[in-house]
């Protein structure tokens, strides 16, 4: 009884009945305007018209997912210090990189977010007034009973005298209270949902993030963080689709409607996988003559094309409407094809490319700057330091010689034992720079001295058939050097996985650990590696929620 | 005793042969490349070639390489390799056709010129000799397994002599203890870890690093 009791007297309770309540109107507006504006869309897809649309719609869903985000911030105490939606975008300058931010992972995650509301929140909101309505009215019905013809009605069971009546209102007043300690697990169980889907874009949502589960499995190691999505994505198709097949197959069983909820999931699912293919082998982006944006443009624009044919297929074939659709998607190909074939550097994926190397090439250079500033330091506070005290030592000694061999014997070993420090010294600090056995033996090698001079339990495993470049090498080794190095000094682990291995054209270096979390992936370290794998034309990945573990990814690649 | 040292940087060649030959010690040759190394030691048949691991043309590897070309080749030429730095891995590769007079020191070492000089004679005479840091990489390595945790502080200590190579004189010398009581850790040592006792010293390292790599 008493944990009943505590969800009752909790206020987090009633905030997240609030929360459940809410999205029965929000749900229902959200639906109306969204299916509205997408509707027009695919309608309006031949003409230029659908150009402005597409903007009100990404800036719709951004409002909605910011009023969202609040009430989320609000009733159900999600992280606040969670990147908001909303906020204008901040990214590159240029048209096309402007409306990619405009479209990127925030926007469909926020999309995702809408229609949960509708399709989840909305009948878990009708359920919830209805369970209260029904509760209310049983605990009054003495009241009301006989104002009402035929009395009051509970299910079969009819209450026509004032005692009928009265023994409604303790089943009303459990009923009351089981509804509102109901609405504690529901209102946790959008809790993680909503602090996953509305996050800023990427590029804030580096901090830490405590609802997202990181993979502590093996099972999705080596899957890039693109692939896992598209997994989800399919997933989450296919239980949608699967769902209304199943409510067409119990119910009506007429008209096969679940096609239109079929049709539109794999036209989705078909651009995001030819995204994802795309980006895994950027060999076929050289067929589209090197431009990523045509390349997509086309896969984009025969997912369109096969929808509109299936429409029409499925429609009672007919007058041949789609060509005009092929006719609209072709003058789109052709005239971006056209483009990229009279393409000068001006062209804007230039221009984004000239961009990028101008920001990555920066950080390079302040990695090195700031290297060589550190080099320098150790060289003078620490070898050169040991050299000057040697000499000293040894003068001292040539003084003593002739009058106490003695002394001059104490001094001697003083200089030899500061010899050797000051040698020790400069090996850790060469191996710093590159350690030698990297260069002579490869990554393996290297970082099984590594994992040798540590004190963790490292579990380690390279597969990397062909040496990659040097500068890539040493890139992956110094991902792993790092988060070794701070899995034992800033999340305590006792045991670190690091797997590297080559995939086609990449190199991928994964490292986890089990320790505390929590890592600042823009404290100087992890920074300082971003830069460097960046200038190598990869990415890292940091994912270090409190209380751990932390997942240190990088991705580089090496033609 | 006859040597051959190969080293590219002249300051310490120069000064490895005069260290050399101050104690006694004829050095027959001394070359700044793992070529002419290789076809010194097949013209002069020295006791002993002294090499560095860096050398020319690529300054990585080269040394080694010449050394263990010269372990192939001309095995009764005992190899000592030194280097700024030591690597498990290469002592491995130095140690991997199982013969003795192989060492492997960092350059270090030489400062210490007793205990250096005696790591020369060791090697020369078919002993080993293995730089206490790649012993000490080893002993990190198997610190997460047991039966070295039975070992007491001493043995350990004594373990880590038979692991660089030393003799059980040479043990005992550098501890401060009588030989007998060497003999009797030893017996302790090698019965706790289940190893057997094996005729001569260098048969022993290869027992103590085989098991100290073994994986479990």
């Amino acid at each position: 009884m008493s944990p009943l009791v505590a969800t009752l007297r909790d206020p987090v309770t009633y905030r997240r009945l609030t929360y459940l309540l809410v999205g029965m109107p929000l749900g229902l507006i959200w639906f109306v305007a969204l299916i509205t504006a997408w509707s027009m869309c695919l309608g309006l897809i031949v003409t230029p018209l659908v150009i402005p649309l597409l903007f009100v719609i990404a800036f719709m869903t951004r409002g909605f997912a910011a009023v969202e985000a609040e009430l989320a911030r609000a009733l159900l105490g999600v992280d606040p210090r969670a990147p908001a939606l909303g906020a204008p975008v901040h990214g590159p300058a240029g048209f096309w990189a402007r409306l990619r931010a405009l479209f990127g992972a925030d926007f469909w995650r926020a999309q995702a977010f809408l229609w949960l509301r509708w399709f989840v929140g909305f009948p878990v909101g009708v359920a919830m007034l209805s369970l209260l309505g029904a509760a209310l009215g049983m605990l009054f019905a003495p009241m009301w009973f006989p104002f009402v013809p035929g009395g009051a009605h509970v299910g079969l069971w009819q209450a026509h005298k004032l005692l009928e009546s009265l023994a409604l209102v303790p089943l009303g007043a459990v009923l009351l209270l089981l509804t509102i300690a109901l609405a504690n697990p529901l209102g946790a169980a959008f809790r993680p949902i909503a602090a996953a889907l509305l996050r800023g874009p990427e590029d804030q949502a580096d901090q830490a993030e405590p609802n997202r589960q990181t993979s502590t499995l093996a099972a999705t190691t080596r899957t890039p963080p693109s692939r896992r999505a598209l997994s989800a994505h399919a997933v989450a198709s296919s239980a949608l689709a699967a769902l209304t097949i199943v409510i067409w197959a119990v119910t009506s069983r007429g008209y096969f409607w679940p096609i239109w909820v079929v049709l539109p999931l794999a036209a989705a699912l078909a651009i995001h996988a030819w995204r994802v293919e795309l980006g895994e082998r950027p060999a076929l982006v050289k067929r589209f003559r090197g431009s990523c944006s045509l390349a997509t443009t086309a896969g984009v624009v025969t997912v369109l094309w096969l929808f509109t044919f299936a429409v029409w297929a499925i429609t009672g074939h007919g007058y041949f409407w789609p060509v005009w659709t092929l006719l609209g998607l072709g003058t789109i190909v052709i005239s971006q094809s056209v483009a990229v074939l009279m393409s000068s550097p001006r062209n804007a994926e230039m221009a984004e490319r000239i961009e990028q190397l101008q920001s990555t090439r920066a950080g390079a250079v302040n990695v090195q700057e700031s290297e060589l500033r550190r080099i320098e330091r150790d060289l003078h506070d620490g070898a050169q330091a040991r050299l000057v005290a040697l000499g000293m030592s040894l003068g001292m000694a040539e003084q003593k010689l002739a009058e106490d061999p003695k002394r001059a014997g104490e001094l001697l070993a003083e200089a030899r034992a500061g010899a050797e420090q000051a040698l020790r010294e400069l090996r850790d600090l060469a191996r710093g720079i590159h350690p030698p056995v990297l260069a002579d033996r490869g990554l393996e090698a290297a970082l099984s001295a590594l994992a040798n001079s540590t004190p963790m339990h490292v579990s380690l495993s390279v597969d990397v058939p062909e040496r990659p470049k040097p500068p890539v090498e040493s890139a992956a080794y110094f991902v792993a050097a790092e988060a070794l190095a701070n899995a034992a000094k800033h999340a305590r682990a006792d045991w670190l996985d690091i797997r590297i291995a080559r995939i086609g054209h990449r190199l991928e270096v994964e490292i986890r650990d089990d320790g505390m979390g929590g890592a600042d992936a823009n404290g100087s370290g992890l920074t300082g590696l971003r830069r460097r794998v960046e200038a190598l034309d990869g990415t890292l990945t940091v994912t270090s929620p409190p209380g751990g573990p932390t997942t240190v990814y990088a991705e580089l690649p090496c033609a | 005793m006859r040597v051959i040292i190969a080293e590219d940087l002249a300051l310490l060649r120069d000064g490895l042969t005069r260290l050399l030959r101050d104690n006694g010690i004829e050095v027959v040759a001394a070359v700044a490349d793992g070529e002419s190394l290789v076809r010194e030691v097949l013209a002069r048949k020295p006791d002993l070639a002294v090499v560095d691991i860096r050398l020319p043309p690529g300054y990585r590897d080269e040394g080694l390489r010449a050394a263990l070309e010269l372990r192939r080749r001309v095995p009764a030429t005992a190899v000592l390799v030194i280097s700024q730095y030591v690597e498990q891995t290469y002592a491995q590769e130095l140690l991997a056709d199982r013969g003795g007079g192989v060492g492997y020191l960092l350059k270090d070492r030489v400062m210490h010129v007793a205990d250096f000089l005696e790591a020369v004679r060791r090697v020369a005479d078919g002993g080993t000799a293995l730089d206490p840091e790649v012993v000490a990489q080893l002993f990190a390595r198997r610190r997460h397994t047991g039966p070295l945790e039975r070992l007491t502080p001493r043995e350990r200590e004594v373990l880590g002599l038979m692991a660089e190579g030393r003799s059980n004189a040479g043990i005992a010398e550098a501890l401060v203890l009588t030989i007998g009581a060497v003999e009797k850790h030893v017996q302790s040592i090698l019965s706790k870890l289940d190893l057997l006792q094996s005729p001569g010293d260098h048969r022993r390292v290869l027992a103590v690093l085989a098991y100290l790599q073994s994986e479990d």
